[in-house]
């Protein structure tokens, strides 16, 4: 009842987070025990590094009705596999941009560096994100009305 | 092309098992494998009119008989391809004899890419050749939304007929991600925007050496180039990579790197 209601007020946008294992989930589930107000249209998925996330995922989130991706991962040279936060950070330059020429707006996808110390930074994130997704409305890349994806599941 | 059949000959007689060229047979150009000095094919063995993309052959050809020194001859596009699919371990290149032939006028103005001659021109002469870059700057002018009901517009007339992937010189993979289900809904003609055609752009990245065998093979007409042009000019960019421009120098989404190269980007 009380999702319901504050998804309708946020304007119905729908936000994926890519959240890494060891530094931005903490830092997620610091800003959760810290009791930290934040929107909840965010659906997180947990991932082991920003490094595994194909450019492949996030075009499929924007298909499956995303009007939003978020990629939250260790800060660069604190990443727990050495460096696998480098590629993400080459991929995403590639990946925003060139979603971007096929005319998706650039503010619909960020990356950002959040360690599990950073409870407060990742709520303004989520914060400061929404807001702009908000103000961008649903993507045009969403299908018709989509449901989010697996939400038929959940139902039956 | 007299000169050919006479390199074709030396080649063959020095080192090289095989030639690896195209044939004018009835006016279609075909590619053949001449492994003989007294073959009739080298009579009828040609450049050829249209391009073709010989490094896909030369990838099973090597495949299949890694101790051959096949020779083929190149242009500038053909070449890049050379480098860097050797880049990405599907050719060697040491096991490669290139006789370098340089596009003339018109094929160099119909094509329209940067640099339509080899490193080194055997056959042919240089041209200068002003790559037609001037749509990509109308599409950037272009705000969001009036960008994406372009390329829907474009793009809803695909067939799904995979020409581009098929043509593709860079595409070698044999597991393509554009089969997979999951990424890509089977039975869906035009395919969805824009998974079907971003997941290529993608793939390009680093990759694209500008050949336009794509764009060229395309039966709808679909400006593909455009958007691979997009994905060199953001690999230019932001990781100043140019594939196939540089033997040494590796595709920067193929390995992590180092930090300072990291804090380069924003």
């Amino acid at each position: 009842m009380h999702e319901e209601s504050t998804t309708k007020e946020n304007g119905e946008v729908r936000i994926l987070a890519f959240l890494c294992n060891w530094c931005s989930y903490a830092g997620a589930d610091l800003a959760g025990v810290s009791r930290l107000q934040y929107p909840s249209n965010v659906l997180d998925v947990r991932v082991m590094c920003t490094g595994t996330i194909s450019p492949y995922f996030v075009v499929k989130a924007f298909q499956e009705g995303m009007d939003g991706v978020l990629i939250a991962g260790c800060h660069i040279g604190d990443c727990h596999y050495l460096k696998g936060n480098y590629m993400t950070a080459k991929r995403f330059q590639v990946l925003r941009d060139a979603l971007n020429f096929l005319g998706l707006e650039e503010g619909r996808i960020r990356l950002e560096w959040v360690s599990a110390a950073e409870g407060e930074k990742y709520a303004e994130i989520i914060k400061s994100f929404t807001e702009e997704v908000k103000a961008l409305g649903p993507s045009a890349l969403r299908k018709k009305d989509a449901a989010p994806a697996g939400a038929e599941a959940v139902k039956a | 092309m007299s000169a050919l059949k006479e390199i074709i000959r030396e080649k063959l007689e020095n080192g090289s098992d095989a030639f690896l060229c195209l044939k004018n047979q009835e006016g279609v150009n075909l590619p053949v494998l001449i492994t003989s000095i007294d073959s009739q094919d080298i009579e009828v063995a040609d450049v050829g009119e249209v391009r073709y993309p010989l490094a896909k052959i030369l990838i099973e050809l090597q495949k299949q008989h890694p101790d051959k020194r096949f020779a083929v001859f190149v242009r500038g596009c053909d070449e890049r391809a050379f480098i860097e699919l050797s880049k990405l371990e599907q050719l060697d290149l040491g096991k490669l004899v290139t006789v370098g032939v340089a596009c003339t006028r018109e094929e160099a103005a119909a094509c329209g890419c940067a640099r339509p001659w080899p490193e080194n021109v055997v056959l042919g002469e240089k041209v200068e050749a002003s790559p037609g870059l001037g749509t990509i700057e109308k599409l950037e002018a272009m705000a969001d939304a009036e960008r994406m009901l372009w390329w829907k517009e474009e793009f809803s007339r695909c067939i799904k007929c995979y020409g581009c992937r098929n043509i593709c010189p860079m595409c070698f993979c044999k597991d393509c991600s554009l089969e997979n289900p999951y990424l890509v809904q089977p039975g869906e003609i035009p395919p969805e925007f824009p998974s079907f055609h971003i997941i290529r752009a993608l793939d390009m990245a680093g990759r694209c050496i500008d050949c336009g065998l794509c764009e060229e093979a395309c039966p709808a007409g679909i400006p593909l180039r455009q958007l691979y042009r997009k994905m060199q000019e953001i690999m230019a960019d932001k990781m100043d990579y140019r594939a196939g421009e540089n033997r040494d120098e590796k595709n920067p989404l193929s390995f992590l790197g180092e930090e300072a190269d990291i804090e380069k980007l924003e």
